[in-house]
This record gives structure tokens, sequence and C-alpha cells, in this order.
């Protein structure tokens, strides 16, 4: 808990708008440039709007493109991080209870060998994961996208600590004595319980899909299978490169629709983006 | 009642095994294939042959990779410390107060966090960009001339405002998260023994923040040495050199080049660097902390 409750001193409130300033000035600047065309984009000043609005045609000329594909790409993105979300949510739960309700022989080593992953570079993992899924034919396909997400080092870590702290072992003791079965346990009274653990590490697995760049780059060369990270990426080399209109101001649409549902995620759902991570750290 | 011992590990069995599927196995296989090399005969196609060190010898003769090593170095030892201070510093500020003002300050440092590093980049890029960026113009207004952020000498430092842009936010609601859970009789305690303002700060709130701090050192320790996304998105709009980040290197030799084996050798290298400096670490705040 905090302690005092004064106001901020003009000092105080003085350093705190400036890092607001720093942190939502390039979002101001985003609102900004989607109602302007490229014209207006090198003519007028960057930091307020300029008039006439081109924001219906960059709407247009966004989502008709190369037939229209930016709404594909939309959709990959919700399909791709919402699987790996889902899924890595069941994963982590099944492996944090082992983790966390049971005894097993080489349980610490395990669980150490697991967390030291988190150290491993993604390159060193995409690399060789690129070379494999070639082998077995799965390149350009949507499970080359989800399957690797759906292990996450670290999505088990925080559901450990969630099952550790909300999971009262002696409630397994009594539902045993009443004869429910292990599955029965876990799925009936311990998922209830750590609910707010699987929002926190759904959301964390979500956010971690949405905005992964690297593994789509590598594992997907069929535009129609892009996310939108990479779709946007690739129209900002083709259009910077010479011959090509540029698409400064559309690009600049697509970036702000594909924060969007992130941003809605995070002012909705706020209070689950925090915890887990300090609170370990502070029992750890 | 005893529980079959098979229980726990079924409810392991999916995560073990996408975990060796999807994380020992790419281990594994870059180790082996980091002991071939890429040999071409006469005319005839290159070829995949055995051999052995090889690889890791022309690493640490790479002056390519050595450099993209030395600037990941050099930045990490500016970006963190810059990043994990300003971010200690807020979360002490804003832990000290509540109301509405201080949900706002959080909720807006923290949005950056939410925007993918890909378009990030492309956004600061549009920023930086000389033609059309709006500190340009602003210096251009007041008499200026504006700067190139995207010159090769720069553009390190403009990739490392990215950086800080998106994670001190995230590393403060760390912090603060933290503050928020030290138990309010410890701070009545220190008021008793007279301890207010600073001293409150130095002798119970940084200490005990201290194990938060680790794992936002380590983990932007880690963050530093992959950094690929900005740097790739950065590219077409300015000159970044190919090799300005290891991940950035080993792309291109990838990518480029073909050279699986090699890239592989290089991610391992990575990936131990990446080890022995968390080690290092490691170990000197362990020493530091029983106090």
């Amino acid at each position: 808990m905090s302690v005092t409750r004064t106001r901020f001193s003009p000092l105080q409130l003085l350093a705190l708008t400036a890092l607001a300033i720093y942190s939502l000035l390039p979002l101001w600047w985003l609102i900004v440039t989607i109602f302007k065309d490229n014209g207006q984009l090198f003519s007028t000043f960057g930091l307020w709007f300029s008039s006439p609005s081109h924001l219906s045609e960059n709407l247009h000329t966004l989502f008709t493109r190369q037939d229209g594909i930016f709404s594909r790409w939309i959709m990959n993105s919700f399909l791709y991080s919402g699987a790996t979300a889902l899924g890595s949510v069941l994963v982590s739960a099944m492996a944090g209870y082992a983790f966390s309700a049971y005894e097993f022989r080489g349980k610490d080593a395990l669980f150490s060998l697991i967390l030291a992953t988190i150290m491993v570079p993604a390159t060193a993992l995409v690399l060789p994961i690129f070379l494999m899924m070639q082998k077995l034919g799965l390149l350009n396909t949507y499970w080359a996208v989800i399957l690797p997400g759906l292990v996450n080092p670290f999505g088990l870590y925080l559901m450990r600590l969630f099952w550790d702290s909300s999971f009262p072992k002696e409630l397994m003791e009594a539902a045993r004595i009443d004869g429910a079965g292990e599955w029965t346990i876990f799925q009936r009274l311990g998922l209830p319980l750590v609910r707010s653990g699987l929002v926190t590490v759904g959301l964390f697995a979500f956010v971690t899909a949405w905005n992964n760049f690297f593994l789509p780059l590598v594992a997907v060369s069929r535009d129609d299978l892009f996310p939108l990270t990479l779709g946007l990426s690739v129209w900002n080399q083709t259009s910077s490169s010479s011959g090509q209109e540029p698409l400064y101001t559309v690009i600049a649409l697509g970036a702000l629709i594909s924060i969007l549902p992130l941003v809605i995620a995070f002012l909705t759902l706020g209070r689950y983006w925090q915890g887990g991570v300090a609170d370990g750290a502070v029992k750890g | 009642m005893k529980t079959p011992r098979a229980v726990p590990w079924l409810f392991l069995s999916p995560f073990l095994l996408l975990f060796s599927v999807f994380y020992i196995a790419p281990v594994l296989y870059a180790g082996y294939l980091s002991m071939f090399i890429k040999k071409r005969a006469g005319f005839g196609a290159a070829k995949e042959v055995f051999g052995g060190l090889e690889n890791y010898r022309r690493a640490f003769q790479d002056s390519d990779f050595i450099h993209s090593l030395l600037n990941i170095l050099k930045f990490g030892v500016v970006q963190i410390p810059l990043m994990v201070i300003l971010a200690t510093a807020f979360a002490l500020i804003l832990d000290s107060h509540k109301g509405r003002l201080q949900g706002f300050f959080r909720t807006a440092f923290y949005l950056p966090y939410t925007i993918p590093s890909v378009i990030a980049g492309l956004l600061w890029g549009y920023l930086y960009s000389k033609n059309l960026s709006p500190f340009n113009q602003i210096s251009k207004m007041l008499g200026g001339t504006g700067a190139d952020f995207l010159g090769s000498d720069v553009v390190l430092w403009s990739i490392a405002n990215i950086v800080t842009w998106t994670w001190t936010g995230y590393n403060m609601i760390t912090l603060y998260a933290a503050l928020q859970n030290i138990p309010s009789d410890l701070y009545e305690a220190a008021r008793i023994d007279g301890a207010d303002g600073w001293k409150l700060t130095r002798y119970i709130k940084l200490p005990l923040l201290a194990p938060s701090l680790v794992l936002v050192l380590i983990f932007s320790l880690i963050g530093t040495m992959q950094i690929f996304a900005e740097p790739f998105v950065l590219r077409p709009l300015g000159y970044v050199p190919d090799n300005i980040t290891p991940n950035t290197y080993l792309y291109l030799i990838a990518s480029r080049d073909g050279n699986f084996s090699y890239a592989a050798t290089l991610a391992i290298l990575l990936a131990l660097f990446t080890f022995v400096l968390s080690g290092i670490f490691l170990r000197f705040t362990r020493q530091e902390a029983p106090k």
C-alpha cells in the first residue's frame, strides 16, 4: 500500500507530464496522419490536422489494395493469436497444476530446465524450427505459426505462481476423500479458482502472438497467410522502394487498426496485464 | 490416499511434448547443424559436409559478427540502465500518491507496451524520416537544420529510443506493482523510527524492490540480445547496417546466403553469450543481496 496521499509536487508533475507526452506523442502523430494524404504528410505540420480529410480514401485504399488482403491479415492475426492464447492457457494450466499440486521425482530440476529456456533467443529456436517444418511440409500453413506458440515457459511459470497462491492443497485431499478423480479436481475445483491466472496468461500469450514477427517472417511466405505485423512490414518495404506509389498514410492507418485490439484489451482488462510478474518476484 | 505416480506426468504431457518439439529439439538440431559447413567443389553446387568446429572458428574471426555483438553490448550498457532508472524513478513517484491523475499517468506510460515492435518501428521510422519528421519540422521552425535520425552513426541510438519508449512503462508497472505489495505496517514501523521521504525510499522501498529489479534487468538483457524487428523495419527507410544487431546479421546469413549451418552456429553463440551474461549478472546481484 502507498503511504502519503498528498498531491504531486510541481516538479513531479512536470516529470510525469513529460513522460506522458513522450509516451503518447507517436500515437497522436498516428491519429493525425490517418486523415492526410501523402502530399499533406510532407507539406503540413506533422502533429496537427490539415484539411481536407483523406481518411475515407485511405480506408478505401487500405481495404481494397491487393484485392482487400488487409482484411485477411486482420483475420489471420486474430486466428493466430486466439488459437495460441487458448491452446497455451490450457497447456500451461495443466503443467502449472502438475508442478504446484503434486510431488514427483525430478520436479525441481525439470522446472529449472524449463525456466532456463526463457533465456534462449527466439532466433536460435526459429531457425531450426523453420528447417524442421520444411522437412515436414508445414511451411506456409496456419500450424506453422500457431504450434510453436502453444508452449511458453514464462506462461507456465506465471501459471504455477497462480496455482501456488490460489489453490489450497487441503481442498484436493477433501475432494479425494469424497471420491473425486484427479481430472475432476483439476477441472471443476481448480480451474475456477485460478480464473484470473488464466486470463493473465491468456492475455500474455495473445499479446505475444499478436506481436510476433520473426516466426511468421520465416514460417509463411504466402501473403494470404500473413499476420498484420508481417503484412504491414512488407508493404512498408515495397512502397519505399522506387517505382511504387508511396503508401505512408495508408500504412499508418493500417498500423493504427492493427494496434486497436490490444489497446482496447488493455483498457478493459488492465488489471490482468500487470499482476503475476511482480508478484512472483516479491515472493521469490 | 495415494495417487498413482503417473498422474502428474499426464498433466505435464501436452506441455512436455510441445516443449520437446519446439525447444529441446531445435536447440539440439541447431547444435547438430552447426557442425556442418557449405563446401563448393569445383563448379558443382554447394554441398554440406561435416566440418567439426569450423563454423565456430569462423564466427570468432567474423568481424561482422563481432561488430554486431559489440554493438548490442554498447546498446545494452547505455539503454538498459537508462530505462530501468527511469522506470524506477517513476514507479516511486506514482507509488507515493493516489488519485485520478495517477491512473491516467499509469495508463499513458503503459500504452506503448501494447504496440507490436514492428509497428513501433514503423511509427518511429516515420517520425525519424528526414523529410516528414515533425521533430525536424519544429527544429526548422526554430531556425535549426534538422537531424538525420536514420544516419548510420546514430541509428543505433534511434533504435534505443524505440526500445526505451516501448518498455519503460512496462517495467515501471512491474516495479510499481512490487512497491504496492510492500505491507503498510513496515512503513508504520519505519515512520515510528523517524524515517521519512528519502530515507523511507532508500532503506525500505529500494531494498524490497531489489528482487523485482533483478527480474526487470534480466528480462531487459535477454530482450536486448534479441533485438530484430525494429532495425528490420527501419531498413527500407534509411541506412541501417546489416549487422547492427546479432539477429539482423544472423537473418542475413540465413536468408541471403542460405547458409543455415553458419546461422545456427551464430544462434548458438548468441544463446551462450546471453547465458553467460545473465549468469554473471545473477552472481553479482546474489552476492550483493544478503545484508
